[in-house]
């Protein structure tokens, strides 16, 4: 009840800043030029120096095609073909059930490649599991992401002992 | 006039060179232009031939290329890569199998995390049946497994009976028969299918329902059921489960108000399947009683089961006789499943059948039947496996056979015969029956016939061969071409390499061997670390092998010492102990030796003389007195009579300093007093 009475009353007064309360630290200054907020997307902030980072983290977004590449390879977004967004969500699936399905195994972002109906999807694995291990879930993966796509699904996995750092920030 | 003559025959030329390009793109088998040779021909004579030929422009006919055709071109281009492994395994050092053990292991694990896929598939068909795929692919879709129909009637019977779930469909026919609704003889006929085909055991669905129910309840007792029967079981059936006295297709048998033809001949194949070959025949009986015919099926399943009717090999070869007496009788073709029967019974029987199978492949030959290669599995175990190998030239007559054509496989036994026929090879040590057998293997579609498994044993055997017959240089260019890429050796592989190695003194190559077979995961086999150290510490070599041969010896000594989690660690034995000393002297390390030297009081082993030489020999080389002085305590400690020659040879070769010397008087003591209480007791 208070409110709405207060807010009326508020409409009545003609605004200015200085209606505000200034005790309560709150301002609403008026902003003449556009807000210019740091970006932060994809970016690994610099710290103490005991972060590890592998070389797909450490570099930013804008390094991609001068220094990185593409992490999901389709034909969807070139001028006139369509299915981008279906692919998207698809690449968000896909590498959230890679990231459970080989738990801790990961050593780097999951590639995906799509060749016409095959999806080639390329990992590198840290060596923490027993090969046999590694080949059950590469089966399984396999064969369900096929049923579950309705399309041939290739995993091709290489080891590497331990997570390649690239610098540590 | 020869002017003329070139400015008019320079267009023909053109359209003949174009002519001519166009042949020799094309194949050789345009019968019409054969005229035109691509070899350079006088310039009158294509005048002339053009000139006549102008008249009938030939079209050669379309060629029509399979879809696949580019594809199998672009594959012949690409041969077999000799360090890669098999296809179904990742390209990385760590995922790849090094030995047979560990590849049967990984493809496995494959397997069973595919298995484990489509259990999820079928546990929860609702997330994978959306149709995304355009068109729609029906393998990739969950498979609708339930039955549809509900209620009792001889509509959802059937139906239990397509989606092959035993136990429900008996359970069915019985609800039908006690409501009094006759079933029709066809759907009784196809229970009965049922009933047989599984032996009245579960489908292998229902199993799995079965095996997540009660986990420790059935194991217990199939096992029991299964040992007094054993023999019947693991030759005929492949399911597994026994044919149990008046079970529900026995049952059902004889509840049915009419029988025909098929019922009896479900059953018969049905009980020779499962185990119970007495009472097929007592079926057979009946079915002729009953002047029924029996179909070629029938026929072949008796046929089979003919060893476990009779004993004695001449009684199994009347009734061979008497079955196929039948067939004519009842005017039932023969095929070439009922010969293979006909063949495999004969293996059981000895003499009988060696004399009879070549009129069988008459037989065969006359009604015009093709043979498969289980045809010639058969024969050549006649022939060649048993105990008395007779010289026979039925082998290279069907391996001519088998060079002609690819074959395709028409019966299950066909998947021996490239094993077999190496095997018989082998045994006749006929090198080049096995190249021709070789590539016959690779000859068309024939190298589908082996698995893993048997590509192992094939290859392994092939190999066993090669080091026998074949010259060094050769066996290692296979060696190194087929492993680890198409097999993987065995124990025997190596020791046979070793040895051929040995005939062709060509010892220098022995550290690779040795870096294969620990690749391999033989490095703690006894008698193939005995055989390497027994080859390496024979003679003496030049410098470098020496060392090289050292550090395979230190290699081995790591592989003693080190123990594995539950392995127990290998055990010396003493000549293994002196070869590794030799070698270690040899190679003058001078300290590992002496290492190696204490080790055998542990064992309670003495060293041979020439060990102690070789020690002593490195000793000197190293100049190293204070080793010589141990060797000649220990040599005495162990009581050798050759204390005595070390002893003087140490004096006379060495640079002894006063205590050394002193203490060589020690030693000597020791041994002159225990001398000087033999002489006493002597006295």
């Amino acid at each position: 009840m208070a409110a709405p009475v207060a807010a009326r009353a508020l409409r009545a007064v003609p605004w200015s800043r200085s209606c505000v309360p200034a005790a309560l630290g709150a301002r609403r200054d008026l902003h003449a030029t556009p807000a210019c907020l740091k970006t932060r997307a994809a970016r690994v902030r610099v710290g103490k120096g005991d972060k590890p980072v592998t070389y797909e983290k450490a570099h930013a977004p804008h390094y991609i095609a001068h220094r990185k590449g593409w992490l999901s390879l389709h034909t969807g977004n070139l001028a006139g073909e369509a299915g981008a967004a279906e692919r998207t969500v698809e690449d968000v699936f896909l590498r959230k059930f890679l990231y459970g399905t080989f738990p801790g195994c990961l050593a780097n972002e999951v590639v995906l490649k799509r060749r016409a109906n095959l999806l080639v999807v390329c990992l590198v694995l840290v060596q923490s599991l027993a090969p046999s291990k590694l080949y059950f879930l590469i089966g399984y993966a396999e064969t369900l992401l096929s049923h579950f796509y309705k399309c041939p699904v290739r995993l091709e996995v290489q080891t590497v002992p331990t997570k390649v750092i690239y610098k540590y920030l | 006039m020869a002017a003329r003559r070139l400015g008019g025959s320079s267009w023909q030329q053109m359209r003949l060179l174009s002519r001519r390009w166009c042949l020799q793109a094309g194949s050789a088998g345009k019968r019409e232009q054969n005229r035109y040779s691509s070899s350079s021909t006088a310039l009158e004579e294509t005048v002339e031939n053009s000139e006549v030929t102008r008249e009938e422009i030939v079209l050669p006919r379309r060629k029509t290329w399979d879809k696949l055709a580019v594809l199998q071109a672009l594959a012949s281009t690409v041969n077999r890569d000799p360090t890669a492994a098999h296809y179904m395994f990742q390209d990385d050092p760590f995922l790849m199998p090094r030995n047979t053990a560990s590849s049967r292991l990984l493809s496995l694990s494959k397997e069973s995390g595919r298995s484990a896929a489509k259990y999820i598939i079928k546990e929860f068909p609702q997330y994978f049946d959306k149709t995304i795929a355009e068109p729609n692919i029906p393998c990739l879709m969950p498979e609708n497994l339930t039955p549809q129909i509900e209620g009792v009637s001889e509509a959802a019977l059937k139906e239990r009976i397509h989606l092959r779930r035993v136990k429900a469909s008996v359970d069915l026919f019985d609800q039908l028969l006690q409501a009094g609704n006759p079933v029709s003889l066809e759907t009784t006929n196809s229970l009965l299918d049922l009933l047989c085909f599984y032996g009245d055991g579960e489908s292998a669905q229902e199993k799995q329902h079965e095996q997540k129910g009660d986990l420790e309840e059935p194991e217990g007792n199939a096992s029991e059921q299964k040992s007094p029967k054993r023999q019947f079981q693991k030759s005929l059936n492949s399911s597994g489960s026994r044919w149990r006295e008046n079970n529900n297709a026995e049952r059902i048998f004889k509840i049915m108000p009419e029988r025909n033809a098929h019922s009896y001949c479900t059953m018969i194949r049905g009980m020779v399947k499962h185990g119970a070959p007495a009472k097929a025949y007592d079926m057979f009986t009946d079915l002729l009683n009953e002047r029924h015919k029996a179909d070629v099926h029938t026929f072949n399943a008796l046929i089979t089961a003919v060893p476990y009717l009779k004993e004695k090999f001449a009684e199994r070869w009347v009734l061979v006789k008497d079955f196929l007496n039948h067939m004519v009788q009842q005017e039932v073709q023969p095929n070439v499943l009922t010969f293979n029967a006909v063949l495999k019974t004969l293996r059981r029987c000895g003499g009988v059948g060696r004399g009879v199978s070549l009129s069988v492949i008459k037989e065969m030959n006359a009604l015009d039947i093709e043979p498969s290669l289980a045809t010639y599995e058969h024969l050549l175990y006649i022939f060649y496996r048993s105990a008395e190998l007779r010289p026979s030239t039925i082998i290279t007559e069907i391996i001519e056979e088998v060079e002609k054509k690819s074959f395709t496989p028409q019966d299950p036994d066909d998947a021996n015969f490239f094993a077999t026929a190496m095997q018989a090879c082998c045994d006749l040590k006929d090198i080049k029956l096995a190249y021709r057998l070789n590539k016959s293997m690779e000859k068309g579609d024939n190298w589908k016939f082996l698995d893993m498994d048997r590509l192992n044993a094939y290859w392994s055997k092939f190999f066993s061969l090669l080091c026998m017959m074949e010259q060094i240089d050769v066996v290692l260019k296979w060696y190194k071409e087929m492993t680890p890429s198409l097999f993987y050796p065995s124990p025997r592989n190596m020791f046979d390499l070793l040895q051929a190695l040995d005939a062709a003194n060509h010892l220098e190559a022995i550290p690779s061997v040795w870096g294969d077979i620990k690749q391999l995961g033989f490095s703690r086999r006894q008698d193939l670390l005995e055989e390497l150290l027994s080859l390496m510490s024979r003679e003496q070599h030049p410098e470098e092998t020496q060392l090289a041969f050292a550090k395979c010896a230190e290699d081995i000594k790591a592989a003693h010492e080190q123990s594995g989690r539950d392995q127990a660690p290998l055990e010396w034995t003493g000549s293994a102990l002196g070869h590794v000393v030799m070698l270690f002297s040899r190679a003058g390390r001078t300290q590992d030796a002496w290492n190696m030297m204490e080790h055998f009081q542990k064992i309670n082993r003495i060293p041979t003389d020439q060990v102690m030489d070789e020690f002593l020999n490195c000793a000197k080389q190293t100049n190293c007195p204070d080793e010589a002085i141990k060797l000649v305590k220990l040599a005495a400690s162990f009581g050798l009579p050759s204390t005595l020659k070390l002893k003087s040879r140490t004096e006379q070769e060495f640079e002894l300093s006063e205590k050394q010397k002193k203490a060589l008087e020690s030693i000597q003591s020791d041994s002159d007093s225990s001398d000087s209480d033999s002489d006493s007791d002597r006295d």
